[in-house]
């Protein structure tokens, strides 16, 4: 077109209508097999790969779930039974939390930001856009609520139909607070709301895991015949017409929650094309940067991006001015950071409950390791300024100090914490020694997985099935529990109190004395 | 120039990147007070040179000495002395713009900084971000806040990578204005630019870097 012509007039007759979501979806498809560089044979390896690896771990931790369950029905103490009864109400109240969490951190409903510029931003309809995401949301809720009751309860021995209905109830909540979150993913209010149900709910998971650490501690000494108390907490009579009446109500159940939960997700499908773009594109920011840290199996970036991406969200604070100079001051700031995200506390404060729980089931050698993985999940949120100094060499010199002095001086807050919470689980650990153990295995273990740096993929690359990686790629996720587990060797080797004392000792030592690498 | 007046003396930097070298015997010198503009395209090694100069790259060959001594990014005296802006400064998320500056004060063992935080972010254009996280800050008042963090601390040699980039056009005149009260201060100044006019303002030499084949 010349210049002569004058400016472009756009008239709307000149456009055809609106094109449905779907005719555009089976464009895109038909545009991308066009450029697809993959053979069908490439494709179909990949997907048997897929199929493959997915049956052999399904029937491998189903035959695991299956062992567990059968040795936790044949358990005849009284603590064992305590448990089966307490389940329920620890383990569903725990699991709406965190879905409820996990789902709005996401969105759930997600795009990506290329959806959201090319499409969102267009007249389409944009519930039928959102549709695919919405379906995933759906699936993915459902298959684990099914999966976490069929192996939440199957480990504590309950009975088959007892495992049937879990399944069906645990199903049809999930799927219904993947709608409920959808629904509160339209508005900030809705998801404030939201989130402070799902604080409640973990206190509310807190109180029968409390009451059965407490009455376990009583009765751990009384055990009771196991028939008379299975028959009291799973078994039911059979009934006098028809089906048996465990299997009426597993019908009954599994009818109403079905109907319950399709109703739940038509009625929020409708809903979709009210969801405000921003948060679907920046849930789709998030699991792209998730995908990304997984793919490097970088657990530290896991949690920078969560972290990061709730700092960006509450976008401003009231500054608040230091206190002293040099490492005092880096010690202060870390305090003040703690108590700026007190729910991290009040749930490293929670986690508690898990070695005096572990302890009322009797499995007293599980004690420490469960007191340690739980006093690692409380304090490792406690280390995101480490994390920071050491993913940035320009923050580390810019601060002027060495990279060795920080660490040593950003792990006194969390060292402290360490502290308080092994000094208030030591009662279920038992002896001074072994609450040293897990004190030193836990400080050791977030402060080296912390202190870890990204992969590098300058440095040299191995062959692999997956490409070419990093050598260090794989030991990444261990990377810290490594260090846990070496403190609790004396411990589960049954050593002596001086062993329990010297190798922990040792590995902090050790570990303090290392100047790390920044990225 | 003598080698022992100069803050700083590079001689003979040589640098590789795998097997290409992308500085080759390169030497000059700054004196206290005074500013050298590292100039030429991209690809040339201005940022390796800086980069050598702060420790974060170890030359191939060649010699960096700072008053004297050969620099090492681990001696106290050279984080003391050596305030650098590369582009590998990260932030703490939950940290605000004037928590990091009094972090980075106190740090460095200023115990009062409150007021020095305060006339920095006044300075820097900052004072009503003061509160925000980094997050939330444009790219632009980030460069301001990464910029005030190496003008918050002491120091005696200034490394700055591209000042001026995402500065507007009157932050760069505060720049430059800011960078000629830091050579009256006695601070030595190293910067790669790719702005004439801040070169003009600032720099009393240049050192002309040509990508090598």
């Amino acid at each position: 077109m010349s210049a002569a012509d004058g400016p472009v007039v756009f008239d709307p007759a000149d456009f055809g209508p609106i094109p449905r979501s779907a005719e555009l979806r089976k464009w895109m498809r038909k545009v991308r097999r066009g450029k697809a560089d993959r053979t069908f044979w490439q494709q179909f390896e990949d997907v048997y790969l897929v199929v493959f690896a997915l049956a052999m771990v399904g029937a491998t931790g189903g035959n695991v779930v299956r062992h567990l369950n059968e040795n936790s029905a044949s358990c005849t103490t009284t603590s064992c039974l305590l448990v089966l009864d307490y389940v329920p109400l620890i383990l569903f109240p725990l699991l709406v939390a965190g879905m409820l969490r996990i789902l709005l951190s996401v969105g759930p409903v997600s795009g990506s930001r290329a959806t959201g510029f090319w499409l969102l931003a267009t007249p389409l309809d944009r519930g039928a856009v959102l549709m695919p995401a919405y379906r995933l949301v759906i699936v993915v809720a459902a298959v684990i609520g099914a999966l976490f009751a069929v192996v939440g309860f199957a480990v504590f021995g309950a009975s088959l139909w007892f495992v049937i209905e879990a399944t069906i109830v645990s199903t049809a909540l999930l799927v219904c607070v993947a709608c409920a979150t959808v629904w509160a993913q339209q508005s900030p209010r809705a998801t404030r709301w939201a989130l402070r149900i799902a604080d409640g709910l973990l206190v509310l998971a807190a109180i029968p895991a409390v009451a059965l650490a407490v009455e376990s501690r009583e009765n751990a000494f009384s055990p009771e015949p196991e028939a008379v108390l299975i028959g009291r907490a799973y078994s039911i009579p059979g009934s006098s017409s028809g089906l048996p009446i465990h299997q009426q109500r597993a019908l009954v159940i599994g009818t109403l929650g079905l109907a319950v939960a399709v109703a739940a997700v038509l009625m929020t499908a409708r809903s979709l094309r009210r969801l405000p773009k921003p948060s679907v594109v920046a849930g789709g920011e998030l699991l792209a940067g998730m995908a990304g840290a997984a793919i490097t199996m970088d657990v530290s970036l896991l949690a920078d991006v969560v972290a990061g991406r709730h700092w960006r969200t509450v976008g401003r604070l009231k500054s608040r001015r230091g206190r002293g100079e040099r490492v005092q001051a880096i010690i202060h700031r870390e305090f003040r950071r703690v108590l700026r995200w007190p729910r991290r506390l009040i749930v490293g404060a929670g986690l508690l409950v898990v070695p005096y729980a572990v302890a009322g089931t009797g499995y007293d050698v599980l004690v420490p390791l469960a007191a340690a993985f739980a006093g690692f999940v409380a304090t490792r949120p406690l280390m995101d300024g480490l994390r920071s100094v050491c993913r940035s060499t320009g923050l580390v010199r810019a601060l002027g100090m060495d990279l060795r002095d920080l660490r040593v001086a950003m792990a006194v807050v969390p060292g402290v914490f360490v502290l308080l919470w092994t000094t208030a689980a030591a009662p279920a650990l038992g002896d001074a020694p072994t609450a040293f153990a897990v004190a030193a295995g836990i400080l050791s273990g977030v402060v080296r997985q912390a202190s870890a740096r990204p992969p590098s993929y300058a440095g040299p690359l191995v062959a692999s099935p997956m490409g070419a990686i990093p050598p260090g790629l794989f030991s990444q996720p261990i990377r810290g529990f490594d260090l846990l587990l070496l403190c609790l060797l004396p411990v589960l080797f049954d050593l002596g109190p001086l062993w329990r004392y010297a190798i922990p000792g040792a590995v902090l030592a050790i570990m303090f004395s290392v100047r790390p690498k920044t990225a | 120039m003598k080698k022992a007046a100069a803050r700083l003396a590079v001689t003979g930097l040589r640098h590789l990147y795998a097997d290409r070298p992308v500085i080759e015997d390169l030497t000059f010198s700054l004196a206290a007070g005074r500013a050298v503009a590292l100039v030429g395209p991209n690809g040339a090694g201005k940022t390796t040179v800086l980069r050598c100069i702060v420790g974060a790259h170890e030359p191939a060959a060649g010699e960096i000495l700072l008053d004297g001594v050969p620099i090492d990014e681990r001696a106290e005296t050279v984080r003391r002395d050596v305030a650098a802006l590369l582009d590998d400064l990260d932030f703490f998320p939950d940290l605000t713009a004037a928590e990091h500056l009094d972090l980075l004060a106190r740090a460095h063992g200023n115990p009062e900084p409150e007021d020095l935080v305060d006339t920095l972010l006044d300075d820097v254009g900052l004072l009503a971000a003061a509160d925000q996280l980094p997050g939330s800050l444009s790219s632009g008042q980030r460069r301001r806040l990464a910029l005030a963090t190496t003008l918050v601390r002491p120091r005696k040699l200034l490394v700055l990578d591209e000042p001026e980039q995402r500065l507007d056009t009157a932050g760069v005149a505060w720049l430059a204005e800011r960078l000629q009260e830091e050579k009256k201060a006695g601070t030595s100044v190293i910067f790669a630019s790719h702005d004439p006019d801040l070169v003009e303002a600032v720099a009393d030499d240049t050192v002309e870097l040509t990508p090598l084949a």
